[in-house]
């Protein structure tokens, strides 16, 4: 027994990235590698009349440009789908629809002559009336960014790319019975991702007519499905290398135009092409996360148990559909996950303004609406007296709980993590002790402190969530492939890309498990689609479950075929054979046993050849032909949910109205931990992005323009604001040998619960309610 | 990517983790291109190119400075450490396998200039505060780790070079 899984290994590619080996997708230099740049618009809304590229084309060094008449009139979407079908081509053709769009690109010698070329390349516009704010988009009498597609749409609202609508159990007569009902607003801002590796490319289109791409991704399959649509050559044609990444946390999952781009230019120049994005490029014109303003209206027992709910949300996806259309679905999901619901009219709505396209960022949906629940929950606690513990252990779902859409959370571990959460951090005392030292319980006003002179005030505060663990969506699925070496080791092949998370090292962990190998007797090849099996990618939190999967099954192919060689060669039935140390043994015999080598050689003998290879493949939901529905949230939407409850322990300076968020508690039900120091790892990044989101994160944008371009003014958290961490772990399931396991989402559903709980420790704290991201006291209400 | 034989170059000399280059410059390259693009020691990140995230940290003269923000003909004779340059004789330094150890690297995009930083702390103050060791990275953005396991290796390499310095 290998022993390898559930321990705190550090990752096998550590050593690489320490030294500085590890090779991204700007480290790249081919010979005569060209550089390319994008011409972007400078209008948020307009007609192109014409674009002329002739003087561009004359600049000494500029090899190629492009514009959109060369792409094929073919556009793409982060959803293609009946409904909602793609709405976006890789470069402009007849209308811009946001500051930063992509109009033409070059390729060029250096970086000297493909700037010049794009100050040479010129593009005549028609101004068009442009719109920035949701609610001004929505009005009948609104520009109109996209026409109205969605046959379902009754509302009078203009531009809405996309509507999610769910209704269960008697709304009314919840809301009739109820003995307190709160409606409030809340409202989450626009923040990115701030992966540091920029977005790259580099395509070299070699002579083969082979077209080889080194991207910063999230999933070389779904990279190159959308490639091969947009290019219209095979997918067989494109090679989507590994390469390092640099962090992406959902901002590199879509298809993004430098791709297309970079691709078509090495394809009309024969020589390889190298995109890199300036920093400045990416705040502005690149895809952030999504804002959202959640209506949320709920109605509850004296008790404090939930009777019913109505939601509306409004996302603003930007200027072309992006993933709005399945944040809203996941807003939905992210609301009846984690309590008990028994009536719900939702509905969510994905609006176009003339900003830039918005993509998934870690959690998804999740964030915005949790915020929206969880504060209200707490303002819900407090008007009935009840304690915010016990409000939430009343409505959290319990063990076997079946979802409005029929699927099951299983051993779902959320009570014991919120009564876990509140006993290691003495919650409840605590939360009274800071609640009565504010002086002023009603009528909040920030100067309140000066009347006390008790400038600094702390304050705690719960947050609880809920995660999936992957749904199918393109590619849907994994397979993975364990080939021994002569010498007993492994060879892994397997398409599943680390992007920092670690997929490398779970992997490595699970086969090295099955075959009761030592971690550095397997040798993974990764995320290569010529060499690799077909992979899931590194999102929709599904990668341990369904390639984790998929890899233990090809070990234990593997391990089923050495066995019955060895079976052969001992002279004695399969049942009484193990494994241990690159040999095989007999049980009640331990003197007799063969290495592996042995067992190979035999296995090819014995089978015309055949060298032992094993084979594995998993896709979750399998009973269901496709995911859920983004029109009306029915359907399976994923096997196995992961749960949260986070506490969070803040000091605010109430004459500046600064806050810090000194400690973060997370008592989190992720399923069998494979290895807890990555799990750790991820919970930290997690919190520390929540962090950001709650206090000082914020791309501010003023018609279509952003304004704080960079690091400096974009308030990400340093190392001085640092959270303490500490975690606590609720494993409801086991690794089981012979079985596939239910691990669960780790790296995505713990950006929530404490951004919830950040606001509610804000409100112990001041008597300041937050209603609107990040988190701003001076604002008195 | 830049165009050469336009104007304004020059021959400089640069000691990099060692060994000395004499290289063709012109005077608008950073420290940054010229490590990265003309010798490609790629260890280096470009994250910003705007000195703002510590991404491009290497030693000058032993220093931590921003290679992104510093001219290739001011390190003219200069002593550079990159991160190429840490490990001696195919050993990890101890700040490198305390990185590795305590999980303080994920997507590895930050780690270069975070483990020169710290070993120019360490070197600076053997044995610094949890505070002087956040003070010290304040200027390397990681959006991975949220910094606790990178100040927890930090601390625990500065441990392990203490007791090493002590025994020999």
């Amino acid at each position: 027994m290998a022993n390898i899984i559930g321990k705190r290994i550090p990752r096998i590619d550590g050593p690489q990235k320490a030294i500085g080996e590890a090779k991204y997708t700007t480290d790249i230099f081919l010979p005569d590698m060209l550089c390319a740049k994008i011409l972007r618009s400078p209008i948020a809304h307009a007609k192109i009349l014409n674009i002329d590229t002739s003087k561009a084309e004359k600049i000494p060094g500029v090899k190629a440009v492009i514009t959109g008449k060369d792409a094929w009139g073919i556009k793409h979407g982060f959803v293609e789908t009946p409904r909602y079908p793609a709405d976006q081509y890789c470069l402009a053709n007849d209308r811009v629809r946001y500051i930063g769009e992509e109009v033409a690109a070059v390729a060029a010698i250096d970086e000297d002559a493909a700037i010049e070329a794009l100050d040479a390349i010129k593009v005549e516009y028609e101004e068009l009336t442009p719109v920035f704010d949701i609610f001004e988009s929505i009005k009948p009498d609104a520009p109109e960014i996209h026409p109205n597609e969605l046959p379902d749409l009754t509302e009078p609202f203009k531009n809405v790319g996309g509507r999610c609508a769910n209704s269960f159990g008697n709304v009314e007569k919840a809301f009739k019975d109820a003995y307190l009902i709160k409606n409030d607003r809340f409202e989450s801002q626009l923040r990115t991702h701030s992966y540091l590796e920029p977005q790259a490319t580099v395509a070299h289109y070699d002579k083969s007519g082979k077209l080889n791409i080194w991207t910063s991704g999230m999933g070389v399959f779904r990279k190159r499905m959308h490639l091969a649509n947009t290019l219209r050559i095979p997918s067989s044609r494109i090679r989507v290398h590994k390469i390092w990444v640099g962090g992406a946390f959902g901002g590199k999952i879509d298809l993004f135009s430098h791709e297309f781009c970079t691709s078509l230019l090495s394809i009309k120049t024969g020589m390889p092409v190298k995109y890199v994005a300036e920093r400045d490029e990416i705040f502005s014109f690149f895809r952030h996360g999504q804002p959202m303003v959640v209506d949320l209206e709920t109605a509850v027992t004296k008790e404090g148990v939930i009777l019913g709910q109505r939601a509306r949300c409004y996302n603003s996806c930007g200027a072309y559909r992006g993933s709005g259309v399945v944040c809203i679905f996941l807003c939905w999901g992210f609301l009846i996950l984690p309590y008990r619901i028994p009536a719900l009219d939702y509905i969510g709505y994905s609006i176009y303004t003339n900003n830039p396209v918005r993509a998934p960022q870690r959690g998804h949906g999740a964030p915005q609406i949790r915020f929206a629940v969880e504060s209200q929950l707490d303002m819900i606690a407090e008007e009935l007296g009840i304690d915010p513990i016990e409000i939430r252990i009343k409505n959290a779902r319990n063990k076997g709980d079946v979802l409005p859409n029929n699927d099951t959370v299983k051993n779902a571990g959320l009570i014991e993590c919120i009564k876990k959460a509140a006993e290691k951090t003495n919650f409840r005392k605590r939360y009274i002790k800071y609640k009565t030292e504010r002086v002023y319980q009603d009528n909040y006003c920030h100067d309140d402190y000066k009347k006390d002179n008790k400038r600094f005030r702390r304050g705690i505060g719960i947050g609880v969530s809920g995660y999936f663990t992957g749904t199918l969506i393109y590619p849907n699925n994994s397979a993975a492939i364990v080939q021994f070496n002569d010498d007993g080791t492994v060879k892994c092949l397997t398409g599943a890309l680390d992007i920092g998370q670690g997929a490398e090292t779970i992997i490595s962990q699970i086969v090295a498990e099955e075959l009761g190998l030592n971690l550095e007797d397997v040798e993974l090849i990764t995320g290569d689609t010529d060499t690799c099996p077909v992979d899931i990618g590194s999102w929709i939190s599904g990668l341990t479950y369904v390639t984790g999967n998929a890899a233990k099954k090809a070990a234990e192919d593997a391990k089923r075929q050495i066995l019955a060689a060895a079976s052969l060669e001992l002279g004695v039935g399969i049942e009484r054979l193990e494994i241990n140390g690159k040999r095989i043994f007999i049980k009640d015999n331990p003197e007799r046993s063969i290495p592996f080598s042995m067992a190979i050689a035999r296995h090819i003998y014995e089978n015309k050849g055949d060298p032992i290879i094993g084979r594995g493949f998993f896709r979750g939901l399998k009973d269901a032909k496709i995911g859920p529905s983004l029109k009306n949230a029915k359907g399976s939407w994923s096997d196995s949910y992961a749960f949260d409850a986070q506490v969070a322990e803040v000091e605010v300076d109430m004459a500046t109205g600064k806050i810090r968020v000194l400690k973060a508690t997370t008592a989190h039900d992720c399923g069998f931990p494979i290895n807890p120091l990555l799990v750790e790892g991820q919970i930290d990044g997690q919190v520390s992005m929540a962090t950001g989101q709650a206090i000082s994160e914020e791309v501010v944008m003023k018609n279509g323009i952003t304004l704080n371009p960079s690091f400096l003014e974009y308030k990400l958290p340093l190392a001085t604001e640092m959270v303490e961490n500490d975690y606590i772990d609720i494993i409801t399931e086991e690794y089981k040998k012979d079985h596939h396991f239910h691990t669960k989402e780790v790296g995505e559903g713990y950006v929530s619960g404490i951004l919830a709980a950040i606001a509610n420790a804000v409100y112990n704290a001041t008597g300041y309610r937050p209603k609107k991201l990040p988190i701003n006291i001076m604002n008195d209400p | 990517m830049k165009a050469m034989g336009k104007k304004n170059k020059k021959i400089i000399r640069l000691n990099i983790n060692n060994t000395v280059y004499d290289i063709l410059v012109e005077h608008r390259d950073t420290l940054l291109e010229v490590l990265r693009e003309k010798l490609l020691l790629t260890g280096t990140k470009d994250a910003c190119n705007m000195g703002e995230c510590g991404a491009c940290t290497v030693l000058l003269d032993g220093k931590p400075v921003l290679a992104c923000l510093t001219l290739a003909i001011d390190a003219h004779d200069k002593e550079i450490t990159t991160i190429e340059g840490i490990a001696k004789d195919g050993s990890l330094s101890p700040i490198q396998g305390s990185f590795i150890e305590h999980g303080a690297i994920q997507c590895g995009f930050c780690s270069p200039g975070m483990i020169l930083t710290a070993t120019a702390l360490l070197k600076e103050n053997p044995n610094p505060s949890r505070e002087e060791i956040k003070k010290a990275i304040e200027g390397n953005i990681c959006r991975c780790t949220g910094y606790n396991k990178i100040i927890d290796a930090i601390g625990d390499a500065a441990k392990k070079i203490s007791k090493d310095h002590q025994s020999s």
